[in-house]
């Protein structure tokens, strides 16, 4: 019985986490197998064959399964339980059985490309994924808040946000931030271009692919913009004000990620700088494009029952529009994306 | 009425719909200074919603609000203005919980141009305690007194309080009440929605009372 409740308190809810892992990683995983023609092996073999390689992705699934992985290794939803009289080797045993089971895409992608090797590489990797996830940092040195005026005062309010409630997030973010620049650098090496076409196409694959980078931070960004409207409102921060604190963060965020993809993928792309340059250009418009259209959707389902789901939606759609354009206008598409997005932005 | 006597509150034909329902309509009221004002009725009839009409934070379908002459309602600067001059604590008192105490004060200091809470008013509430710690980990009382510290900086010449002593104990409501008392003292105004005749009386409030509409 014991551990029956256990089983539900501390393994459940990490299952239920990992399904978005698992959703996220065959998304990409289609989009790396599916459309390269890549097989599994070919990918394990380049990372057995190549350290730098090797610890890009192993450091990239350490950032995305650690959450899944905290909630099992810390078990705090069992704490109560654990005042109880219990077994003290099944928990245990469960954990780790839970702790490599769960890490689905990863085991696939190594057992399926390096069959009992890639098995020994999972459990090798799972060894510093527990430590991370059992790992506590100590409370950040606190430092008295003093801010010029309103507006400087909701800025600081979502960085606290971002601190306080998205660090999972925004690891997981760096973590597909890494792959979205490994991905694209892979995709232009492999069709072996160069110049504004290359910078096209990786603008289009970082842009898909950080969807998944950003939803879970702007689920914290929105839940800040909402728990301080009363505040703001009864103190005369203006609807403007808020609103533009709010994009501030998104912007923030997302420039952040897509500086990181795309120095993966001029690394991984072996661009020249004048490609690099293009690139640069495609993903700032690209970001702008994403903060406008990302800012009016959370605006907009701020009281939306389907928040979650609007803010998904919301994000894929500028990501399709935008490989969309640059998909059928090349690298001139980008001001089009740009433009849709400040269409919609200002009729907000 | 000369300027001396004009109300630090007026409200004139406010009227609040929601959910296609009307919750009041035509409600006027004026608060002069030195004057605490009590809100009472049965659940539902509208007291949070008035003062959060009166707060800024909801905009009502018709009516004015004014407070120290300047709409609540109004263009922006007089928006401004009105809100700078008021202290507002909803009955949930539910700031971003991921705050501390001092950081909500920090936020309401700087967009109303106030100072951080003084001394004084750190004693009476028993700030002190709760200036480092996050607003999750505060009990309701906890966050109620950090909300009213937040509302009382400057001091504003209104304070718009929703059920304020809930959540607090006998010693935190003996200090509300004191706190009260002397802010209309000093020619200030509150309003303040209560279930607490108790309270209200003790602190002196013109008593005004909202009936649940039909309808």
């Amino acid at each position: 019985m014991w551990l029956s409740v256990w089983t539900r308190a501390v393994i459940a809810p990490a299952a239920r986490r990992a399904y978005g892992v698992w959703a996220g990683a065959g998304l990409v995983g289609a989009m790396i197998f599916g459309g390269t023609g890549m097989h599994p092996s070919d990918l394990t073999g380049l990372a057995v064959g190549d350290p730098g390689v090797g610890v890009v992705l192993a450091l990239t699934w350490l950032l995305v399964f650690v959450p899944v992985a905290r909630g099992l290794v810390r078990a705090d939803g069992a704490r109560y339980l654990a005042a109880l009289p219990a077994p003290a080797v099944w928990p245990r045993l469960l954990a780790g059985a839970a702790l490599v089971g769960l890490q689905l895409p990863w085991l696939a992608l190594w057992v399926g490309g390096d069959g009992a090797r890639g098995l020994a590489v999972v459990g090798g990797v799972t060894v510093p994924i527990a430590l991370v996830a059992a790992w506590r940092p100590r409370p950040g040195r606190r430092i008295g808040a003093r801010w010029a005026s309103g507006p400087a005062a909701l800025r600081g309010v979502f960085a606290r946000a971002l601190r306080r409630r998205a660090a999972d997030a925004l690891l997981r973010g760096a973590g597909i931030a890494i792959l979205a620049g490994f991905f694209a650098g892979l995709l232009v090496r492999n069709n072996e271009l160069a110049g504004r076409s290359a910078a096209a196409l990786a603008a289009a694959a970082i842009a898909i692919v950080l969807v998944g980078a950003q939803i879970g931070v702007r689920l914290v960004l929105l839940d800040a913009h909402r728990s301080s409207a009363w505040l703001a409102a009864s103190t005369g921060i203006s609807d403007s004000a808020r609103v533009a604190a709010l994009a501030f963060a998104i912007a923030a965020v997302d420039l952040a990620a897509a500086a990181l993809a795309v120095l993966v993928v001029v690394i991984a792309g072996q661009f020249d700088l004048a490609t690099t340059a293009w690139l640069a250009l495609a993903v700032l418009a690209s970001v702008a494009g994403g903060v406008l259209a990302g800012t009016r959707t959370l605006v907009r389902a701020a009281d939306s029952p389907n928040v979650a789901t609007r803010v998904v939606v919301g994000a894929a759609v500028t990501a399709g529009l935008t490989v969309l354009w640059l998909g059928v206008f090349g690298f001139v598409g980008i001001a089009g994306a740009l433009a849709t997005s400040a269409v919609l932005a200002v009729r907000e | 009425m000369n300027a001396a006597h004009e109300p630090i509150l007026r409200v004139e034909g406010l009227a609040v719909r929601r959910g296609g329902r009307t919750i009041f309509e035509d409600m006027s009221l004026a608060v002069a200074p030195g004057e605490i004002v009590g809100l009472v009725g049965p659940n539902g009839c509208g007291k949070s919603t008035m003062l959060a009409c009166i707060a800024g934070v909801l905009a009502p379908r018709d009516g004015h609000v004014r407070v120290g002459g300047a709409s609540v309602w109004g263009p922006r600067r007089d928006r401004q203005r009105a809100r700078a001059a008021l202290g507002y604590v909803p009955e949930a008192a539910d700031p971003p919980p991921f705050l501390r105490a001092s950081e909500l004060w920090a936020l309401c200091a700087a967009a109303r141009g106030a100072g951080m809470p003084g001394e004084e008013l750190i004693n009476r509430l028993g700030l002190e305690e709760l200036r480092e710690l996050a607003l999750e980990r505060m009990s309701l009382g906890q966050r109620r007194r950090a909300c009213l510290g937040a509302a009382l900086l400057g001091p504003p010449s209104l304070l718009v309080l929703d059920e304020p002593d809930n959540g607090l104990d006998a010693r935190r409501t003996d200090a509300l009440e004191v706190l009260l008392r002397d802010h209309a003292a000093a020619g200030h105004a509150c309003i303040v929605a209560s279930h607490d005749a108790g309270l209200l009386d003790r602190i002196g409030a013109r008593v005004v009372r909202l009936a649940v509409r039909a309808g």
